[in-house]
């Protein structure tokens, strides 16, 4: 095959001298192959075609967005165990701070009271409504007729009492007894409990033998009560204010780092979802330094 | 015989160096030839020989001697070709051309992940994943092509012979019979009918000793031995006989000159093994896909690595996403696929009796546009048979099929019953015995080639020779020699009552016209006349001119006054008259062509085949055969024709008119190069007689330089070196030597030249629908890139994931792309002019265009819009995607917030994540059954083709099922992270799908619209 080898290597001698040929041919006055009309044809071509897929997606795009609802998504059953989680979450949930290094815990404390500004008495009074507590704040739309906007319950900073940040600034961070809030991921109407009772959550030490001390939840016994449900979605509801619970850690061990779980306890939710860790549950570590 | 032969080998130098732009290593081996090709002991008298070898005429050797050179020149026996060994077999298979492209993926994946493992705190693992995934991919498809080789090669074993082949040898003056191997220089050998001749010997002495030289020189008939020197050349000459042809008849008794690789055989073989074969046509259609497919994939890359640069990522991520672009480009399935669909291939031809050695081959024939096939065994039956007789003043055909379904001639004539029965009397072969039950065609016989010829017609045509010879006891007998040139035998007559005795004679048909008076027209005796005379001229050089060897008959009646019953005939003395004899006819014999030869030379040739018989044999037996079989077509005339025709000089005919010609051996060795290409280029229909295997190899290589695809169909040991550097070579399985089988890509495992046609259609097929397969696994390549080309640009949570990417790739695409291989031609592609290996690529920029830029587009929409119906349906709205993906990917955010203000887990929207995946993963499906269904034509629409092709159909329910499977099946979202879709998200892709069917049948109309527009131009692949 002697000759297809030497054809070979021709063409590929030819095709040096020719790279510059292959950018500008002057003798077929071809651009990279194409003459300026070939390219033309070729780019309007390609225009029109992906214009038409354009408008082809936006079209279908649209219809879809038509069969959504405005205030509901179609699908919720990703959600069925609401999510739980932590303020201040500091780097992957981890709480260390050094007592004798203000800047250490300064940053929770930042933390804390950017996110509690908008549980201000003053605005929740202003914006929400005092709602009847142990029950379900139903506000049902009549058929077609929307009951816009919904009204939301007030859950003021007072209710976290030591962990509200009024009376102690610092939240406890200063002398070693640091507050940890812990909320419940929305999910629009979801009913967490059944029979009056509000779901209330719980903490303990991962490890055995390892105590976290005594502990005191805001307000009493870290119950999320049954007023602040069911959401309606950010568009019906626009002054939702999530129910909180704050955990103060009374007696810390010193230089310890303690693995904490926190869960929620529920008549109507179902927990213990192997593989999700933050689904009705929500585990951190806090090590104070001394 | 002419002195053509001497001059091809022995002046091959000029040859060689006219051909310039030969390569080293073949002239090496070439000149390595030549060097040993004086075999000058056929000049040399016996005692000479002797002396030379220090042995004795009738003695032999004695056994020291012979052990002495046994150590000194090693065993007689040809060093077989340098095998491969098999773990390099397997290397081969492992690192050649795709694959190399995958491992060079898999390298690039690796390093990825290792960039990772030091950069990140928890790497992803997709990049290992992903690596050694196509390592196993590669390797898998590695151990599948060597074992579907391996098995092909075994296949092969089976036909070498086993038994190991025996000498006898006289040492110390006693017969021995000793292991061919263990036979030395000076051996003192004894060959007989029926044995293959161990070592190239000088004859001493020979009894009506004839051989069959057809594997070296390609002559049909074999040819007389004896101990005279007959010529200068010694494979012309009658006093040497050669390594391994046969000896069919006689005995005789030789000295050995050569033994092992020294013989001229084994230089043949030698230069056969030395030669080296360029890459198969499919070889380098790949490699030029891979080209294209790099450049891409580079392209893609490298833009969107600056484009991440510019987006400010960081320099590892740019990198990384570098990797992950080029990596893939990569299709990984097609590998497997395309080593499926050519086994499938070789398992259809194998069904049909072509044997493919090496994979890469099948496709060979399709690209094939010369075939040059030896004559000898290929093109014809190597077995003389009776093809026409003269009688009664004409010509009458015989029937020369293999199978006897030939056209009868009127056999009531008196004349034939007499020239049947001189025929058979006057004749030493014989049936071998216990044959009866087996057609006359099949059975053996013992004797000479034209006996048989003559003895199988007449029991053909007449019934049991045996009981004719019985009635007519043979009395006297006269057997056949080069002085007297006829054969005369003696019989009683068949009827008791006739006292008379029956002289028959034939010979050459000269001398028997010479010795008769008179002449047997409609079974009556009459005086020989001018008229007579002339007739018998014309129909001897009508016969001979048809390339075909003619006996003349005649017959006489003894009277019985003189010649009563008992009367004492002596062969010896001649007392019995052998002149004035009754001439009775002419028979002609020729090795016919195989029956369905003739018919695939013509579908080669409506095919675009250039079909040129390259042959040993002499030029006028093989112009009538190339005539016969239709490489000479009946209308055209050859240079020497148009002469004749007109009664003009040759040199006076324009050479520009004519299509055919018939170049032999002699005129071929002063052909310059460029004269050569004139010849190949300049006709049509070509014959090569009287040419050695050197000049076998000048015209494979002269008609590659014309840039065709050469295949070489042969079944002799000279035919080897041409088999080995065609681009395909084609050998014999029954009838074919060892040497050319092992020289050779194919075998016809039934002989039958009519299989290389089924092997140009499967070729020309499979070419095709790898195309089609090709086109169907690259489109969905763009639906595999965009996502993570979206995921860096816009930053949305990644759409389509490594595992689902693998999924398609190796998983739903597979059965439906190799079903393809299984689609039935869109045309008569028999009728088409084979690819031109320049143009027609097997993947080409349109192909690309439509795969990548139109169909794969189209497909891609269809995920992204699948993806975004799941996203919006639980609840994250579309514009809420882009610049997502920061806080998505955070695994310390358990509570992002969604477009109705939910807030979700990590895990959450991971498991949201991978069901988009999913999604994306059934909406590929669901749009590749387009995709599928238009890529089984390129030019006719689907409802033209119809939907016949069970396999595909087959493929379309296997992805489907597959993609349920994969979606449904619990635990899947543990083990591969696929979640189950709503039904009605099965239905996003359709309107998409939709669209690819109706887009690409509309581009196929415009195409059958206007052939040669703008759509043909810029979209036909």
């Amino acid at each position: 095959m002697s000759g297809g080898k030497e054809d070979e290597e021709n063409d590929r001698k030819e095709h040096k001298g020719s790279w510059g040929d292959f950018f500008w041919n002057p003798r077929t006055q071809e651009m990279m192959g194409r003459t300026f009309k070939s390219w033309g044809l070729i780019l309007l071509f390609y225009t029109v075609f992906y214009a038409f897929l354009g408008g082809m997606f936006v079209l279908t795009m649209y219809v879809m967005l038509l069969t959504l609802d405005e205030y509901k998504p179609t699908w919720q059953d990703r959600l069925t165990t609401p999510g739980m989680m932590i303020r201040p979450r500091g780097e992957s949930l981890e709480i260390f701070y050094n007592l004798q290094d203000t800047e250490t815990w300064d940053r929770y404390v930042q933390t804390l009271d950017n996110f509690l500004k908008p549980y201000d008495n003053s605005i929740q009074v202003q914006n929400n409504d005092n709602c009847i507590p142990d029950q379900y704040f139903i506000q049902e739309d009549s058929g077609e007729v929307r009951n816009n906007p919904k009204r939301a319950c007030q859950f003021n900073r007072t209710m976290l009492d030591f962990c509200s940040g009024l009376d102690d600034r610092y939240y406890g961070y200063q002398e070693g007894r640091p507050c940890i809030i812990i909320k419940l991921n929305r999910v629009i109407g979801m009913l967490p409990g059944r029979d009056g009772q509000s779901p209330y959550i719980t903490c303990a030490s991962k490890r055995e033998g390892v105590t976290l001390g005594p502990i005191q939840f805001y307000p009493p016994n870290g119950s999320l009560n049954l007023m602040y449900y069911p959401y309606y979605g950010s568009k019906a509801q626009i002054n939702y204010t999530q129910p909180l619970v704050a955990v103060k850690f009374l007696n810390v061990t010193m230089n310890k780092e303690l693995s904490v779980e926190c869960r929620i306890n529920s008549n109507t939710l179902v927990t213990g979802n192997q593989r999700d860790k933050f689904a009705g549950r929500i585990s951190f570590k806090l090590r104070i330094s001394a | 015989m002419g002195d053509s032969y001497r001059v091809t080998i022995s002046e091959e130098a000029n040859a060689d160096r006219s051909i310039t732009k030969k390569r080293k290593g073949v002239k090496k081996d070439m000149d390595e030839l030549k060097k040993e090709v004086p075999i000058t002991e056929h000049k040399m008298s016996v005692e000479e020989v002797c002396g030379r070898f220090e042995t004795d005429a009738a003695r032999g050797l004695t056994v020291a001697k012979a052990a002495e050179f046994l150590a000194r020149d090693g065993p007689n026996a040809l060093t077989p070709p340098p095998t491969t060994p098999e773990w390099l077999k397997f290397c081969r298979q492992l690192f050649g051309g795709f694959a190399l492209l995958l491992w060079t993926g898999a390298a690039l994946c690796f390093a990825a992940y290792t960039v990772q493992v030091f950069s990140e705190d928890e790497p992803a693992p997709d990049n290992l994943y992903l690596g050694v995934v196509l390592s196993a991919v590669v390797f898998i498809t590695g151990c599948f092509s060597y074992f579907q080789e391996a098995k092909s090669s075994k296949i092969m074993e089976s036909f070498r012979n086993m038994v190991p082949q025996q000498a006898l040898v006289i040492r110390d003056g006693e017969k021995v019979q000793i292991n061919a191997e263990q036979v030395v220089l000076g051996d003192l050998i004894e060959v007989k009918g029926g044995d293959r001749i161990p070592a190239d010997i000088r004859v001493v002495s020979a009894h009506g000793c004839k051989v069959d030289n057809s594997s070296l020189t390609g002559e049909s008939e074999p040819q007389g031995r004896s101990p005279d020197c007959t010529h200068d050349n010694p494979l012309e000459t009658r006093n040497v006989a050669f390594f391994s042809t046969n000896c069919v008849e006689g005995s005789a008794r030789g000295l050995v000159v050569a033994t092992g690789d020294r013989t001229v055989m084994g230089r043949i073989a030698t230069l056969t093994s030395g030669l080296e074969t360029g890459q198969t046509p499919i070889a380098r259609e790949i490699a030029h896909f891979i080209h294209i497919i790099t450049a891409v994939a580079v392209f893609l890359g490298v833009t969107f690595f600056a484009v991440a640069k510019a987006l400010g990522y960081t320099w590892l991520e740019a990198v990384i996403f570098l990797i992950g672009i080029i990596v893939a480009n990569v299709p990984e399935g097609l590998l497997a696929t395309v080593t499926v669909c050519l086994t499938l291939t070789a398992k259809r031809m194998a069904k049909k009796n072509c044997l493919v050695k090496n994979l890469e081959a099948v496709e060979t024939l399709g690209s094939t546009s010369t075939i040059c096939s030896d004559k000898t065994g290929t093109l014809t039956q190597n077995k003389m048979t009776v093809a026409h007789m003269w009688f009664d003043g004409r010509i009458h055909d015989a029937d020369t099929t293999e199978d006897q379904s030939g056209a009868a001639f009127d056999k009531s004539s008196p004349t034939w019953l007499s020239l049947a029965r001189v025929a058979a009397l006057c004749n030493r072969a014989e049936f071998k015995a216990g044959q009866d039950a087996l057609p006359v065609q099949k059975r053996d016989v013992a004797g000479d080639a034209s006996e048989t010829a003559l003895l199988k017609c007449v029991e053909g045509l007449c019934g049991s020779v045996r009981a004719m010879r019985e009635s007519n006891a043979l009395l006297a007998e006269i057997p056949f020699n080069s002085t007297n040139k006829y054969q005369l035998s003696v019989h009683e007559t068949e009827d008791p009552a006739d006292g008379r005795h029956l002289l028959v004679m034939k010979g050459a048909p000269e001398r028997i016209l010479e010795r008769c008076s008179t002449v047997l027209l409609q079974g009556k005796e009459q005086p020989m006349d001018g008229a007579t005379k002339e007739a018998f001229q014309r129909a001897y050089l009508e016969l001979g001119g048809l390339g075909e060897r003619v006996l003349g008959f005649c017959h006489l009646l003894l009277p019985e006054d003189r010649y009563p019953h008992g009367f004492p005939f002596d062969a010896d003395d001649v007392n019995f008259p052998t002149e004035d004899l009754c001439f009775v006819g002419l028979v002609s014999m020729i090795d016919p062509p195989r029956a369905a030869v003739p018919d695939a030379v013509a579908k080669c040739r409506s095919a675009g085949i250039k079909v040129i018989m390259v042959t040993g044999d002499h030029p006028i037996t093989a112009k009538a055969i190339a005539r016969g079989v239709g490489i000479i077509s009946q209308k055209s005339e050859t240079v020497e024709d148009i002469a004749a025709r007109l009664g003009v000089p040759v040199d006076q005919v324009d050479p520009t008119l004519v299509v055919a010609c018939v170049v032999t051996g002699a005129e071929l060795k002063d052909m310059s190069a460029e004269r050569l290409d004139w010849v190949l280029r300049e006709h049509k229909e070509i014959v090569f007689a009287r040419t050695s295997p050197q000049q076998k190899l000048l015209i494979v290589e002269g008609c590659q330089r014309q840039g065709a695809i050469v295949a070489v169909t042969g079944d002799g040991v000279n035919d080897a070196p041409a088999l080995k550097r065609a681009d395909i070579g084609v050998a014999m399985g029954i009838s074919g030597s060892d040497v050319s089988k092992q020289a050779a890509d194919m075998i016809l495992l039934d002989d039958n030249f009519a299989s290389i046609v089924t092997g140009v259609e499967e070729g020309r097929l499979i070419f095709d629908n790898l195309k089609k397969s090709i086109a169907y696994t690259l489109t969905s390549n763009i639906p595999e890139i965009t996502p993570f080309l979206l995921f860096i640009l816009l930053s949305v949570p990644l759409p389509l994931g490594t595992i689902t990417i693998l999924c398609i790739d190796l998983g739903t695409d597979m059965v439906p792309a190799i079903s393809l291989a299984y689609e039935q031609a869109e045309s008569d592609i028999m009728k088409q002019p084979p690819r031109n290996p320049k143009n027609d690529k097997l993947v080409n920029e349109r192909l690309i265009s439509m795969a990548y830029g139109q169909i794969g587009m189209i497909q891609a929409l269809a995920g992204f819009f699948s993806y975004c119906v799941i996203h919006a349906e639980n609840g994250f709205l579309p514009a809420l995607l882009p610049g997502l993906r920061v806080l998505w990917d955070d695994r310390g955010v358990n509570d992002l917030q969604d477009s109705y203000g939910q807030q979700w887990t990590y895990e959450q929207r991971k498991i949201l994540e991978f069901t988009t995946h999913t999604a994306f993963f059934v909406s590929i499906v669901v749009v590749q059954w387009a995709d599928l269904i238009i890529c089984k034509t390129r030019r006719n629409s689907v409802f033209q083709q119809g939907m016949r092709n069970r396999v595909l159909l087959f493929g379309l329910f296997f992805e489907t099922a597959l993609a349920a499977f994969l979606s449904y099946t619990p635990g899947m979202g543990v083990a591969l992270r696929m979640y189950p879709l709503k039904y009605t998200w099965w239905f996003c892709a359709l309107p998409y799908s939709l669209l690819i069917f109706a887009y690409d049948e509309l581009r196929k109309l415009l195409i059958r619209r206007n052939p040669g527009g703008w759509v043909e131009k810029e979209t036909y692949y």
